[in-house]
């Protein structure tokens, strides 16, 4: 009973209420859609947090996208032992990136005035869940090996199962208490979503990739050529 | 001229402070339509869920024999357990319930689970008999409890014949196909993961085997060939249950792996990988973001920062 609405109401509610506050939101109050950057406030830090933050956790996410499209390719990646063993150890390392990166990030967002007073109880509920998701994450890598090669066999049919409206929650609701977290985790995160600046990742600039090369020329003060 | 220029800093920080909090006051909560919607969202919520709760009412049956007889079925108790027929990966159920009091017996129907970890007396005892194998929660309400306590007094004091079972002879095995099969290099004909997906045994791989199910080295469920055949055909845990429905074992395949699993029950066990794992992982993580401050080192230093040093140099100079 408990479990049904857990993992079968849960996440059809986070997931609606993504997609309807999401739509809303950007039809209604579209220049909210932002990462709404403090970096102009505090850049030092930002970087040493952000960045190992955001490519730990695009590596990740894609890994994790990868296997719940392509679970017949990645489960022949992962069928020989030193092909899951390299797969494993570069997740848990990226995993380790990325919770440095938040942890600073965190400690940022808390000790540095500016930045603080420019946070709302949304920014600290995000930074927060995230940095919970990606401990447990890496919790479940750790104790429960080998999660990239389980996961196609657990996560993957109960995520399909909702996907296709008909769902099968005993693929999930038998694992151990970390892994159940992580999952539900996951969908809290998703109905965080609009209501946060977790926005900002569906404007990614992927036009920056292929648009026209820009020219910087100095005028004058140029250091002198040796 | 220190103490001036001191409180000239104490003044801007005190000003900037100062500024910060009237910011505060005065900012209105960023995303205030957002706010709003988000409160009255969470407030729907519960009102989905209770719905969701309504929609799936729990069955209440009435407790008897056949009932009971049924469920040893069809939740899978005969994948452990025989009535007569002997111990396969748990103990032979003829006689339970003289041998036990009937609240015992309910609870351990109930909540397996919870009395292991409470260290039940008799728990405890069963646990370490049948090879560190635990009973596992099947999720029994509480009439199937009663609908299966039903049943087996009813065997026990003669008015029901117990299911006949007798002993699974699986085909020659080849415990190096089976290790294949185990590590999966060789992928079983129906689609079904490898065991070291979750398992590990001993002598396998630099790294071991997985960690989501329990090890499988001297585990109570390669006791023998037909407690193996007959839990491996139809698992009873439950997410063993889930994984295999959809892609049984052959009979070949189990007597492969059950030819593998037994050989390495008395293969030396090699030390836990954990310690290898957590210095490769971290020590891969130290090395990029090193790398990331050397690659990066300029990144900050942007474009005002030099000019104005390059001025002063030449004031300098």
């Amino acid at each position: 009973m408990l479990d049904t609405v857990l993992f079968v109401a849960f996440p059809y509610v986070a997931v609606v209420l993504a997609i309807v506050v999401g739509v809303y939101r950007y039809f209604f109050d579209r220049y909210s859609f932002s990462s709404f950057s403090s970096q102009f406030l505090e850049s030092r830090r930002l970087f040493w947090g952000s960045v190992p933050w955001h490519y730990g956790i695009v590596t990740i996410l894609t890994i994790h996208l990868l296997a719940f499209l392509f679970p017949g390719a990645w489960g022949a990646l992962t069928a020989d032992p030193n092909r899951l063993y390299i797969i494993e150890v570069i997740g848990m390392a990226m995993a380790l990136v990325a919770i440095v990166g938040i942890g600073l990030l965190l400690l940022r967002r808390s000790s540095d005035d500016r930045v603080r007073v420019v946070t709302t109880w949304a920014d600290w509920a995000l930074i927060a869940a995230l940095f919970v998701q990606a401990i447990l994450g890496f919790w479940v890598s750790f104790v429960y090996r080998w999660g990239s090669d389980w996961f196609l066999h657990t996560a993957v049919p109960w995520l399909y199962s909702l996907l296709i409206f008909q769902p099968k929650i005993e693929y999930v609701t038998a694992l151990p208490a970390i892994v159940k977290w992580h999952h539900l985790w996951g969908f809290l995160i998703i109905a965080l979503f609009p209501f946060t600046r977790l926005v900002h990742v569906l404007t990614f600039p992927i036009t920056y990739l292929w648009r026209p090369i820009q020219v910087v020329i100095w005028n004058k003060g140029r250091p002198a050529q040796k | 001229m220190r103490t001036i220029k001191r409180s000239a800093v104490n003044n801007g920080q005190a000003l900037e402070k100062a500024h910060l909090r009237e910011h505060k006051k005065r900012a209105p909560a960023a995303g205030v339509k957002t706010s709003l919607l988000f409160w009255t969202m969470w407030l729907i919520l519960p009102g989905i869920m209770i719905l969701a709760l309504a929609a799936f009412p729990s069955r209440a049956g009435a407790q008897d024999i056949s009932e009971g007889e049924q469920l040893f079925t069809s939740k899978g108790c005969t994948a452990c357990h025989t009535i007569g027929g002997g111990d396969l990966v748990g103990p032979d159920l003829a006689g339970v319930t003289t041998r036990t009091e009937k609240d015992w017996l309910s609870r351990w129907l109930k909540e397996p689970d919870k009395m292991l970890a409470e260290g039940d007396a008799t728990a405890t005892e069963l646990f370490e008999k049948y090879n560190k194998v635990p009973m596992p929660n099947l999720g029994l309400t509480d009439s199937e409890v009663a609908s299966l306590i039903a049943y087996f007094e009813s065997l026990d004091s003669g008015g029901t014949t117990a299911p006949t079972s007798s002993a699974v002879t699986l085909p020659a095995g080849d415990a190096d196909r089976g290790k294949a099969f185990f590590m999966g290099t060789t992928r079983f004909s129906k689609g079904g993961p490898a065991c070291m997906a979750c398992h590990s045994v001993a002598g396998i791989g630099a790294l071991g085997g997985g960690n989501l199910g329990p090890d499988l080295t001297t585990s109570g469920y390669i006791v023998s060939e037909t407690a193996f055949a007959t839990f491996i055909s139809a698992p009873i845990t439950q997410t063993m249950s889930a994984v295999w429905k959809g892609t049984p074992l052959t009979e070949q395949e189990q007597a492969d792996l059950y030819a593998f699993l037994s050989k390495a029950s008395v293969a030396q066990r090699e030390p836990s990988a954990l310690t290898q794992i957590a210095m490769l992982s971290g020590g891969t993580a130290i090395v990029l973001i090193a790398f990331a401050q050397i690659w990066w080192r300029k990144r900050l230093a942007g474009v005002r920062r030099p000019m104005v040093e390059r001025a002063h140099a030449k004031r300098g100079h």
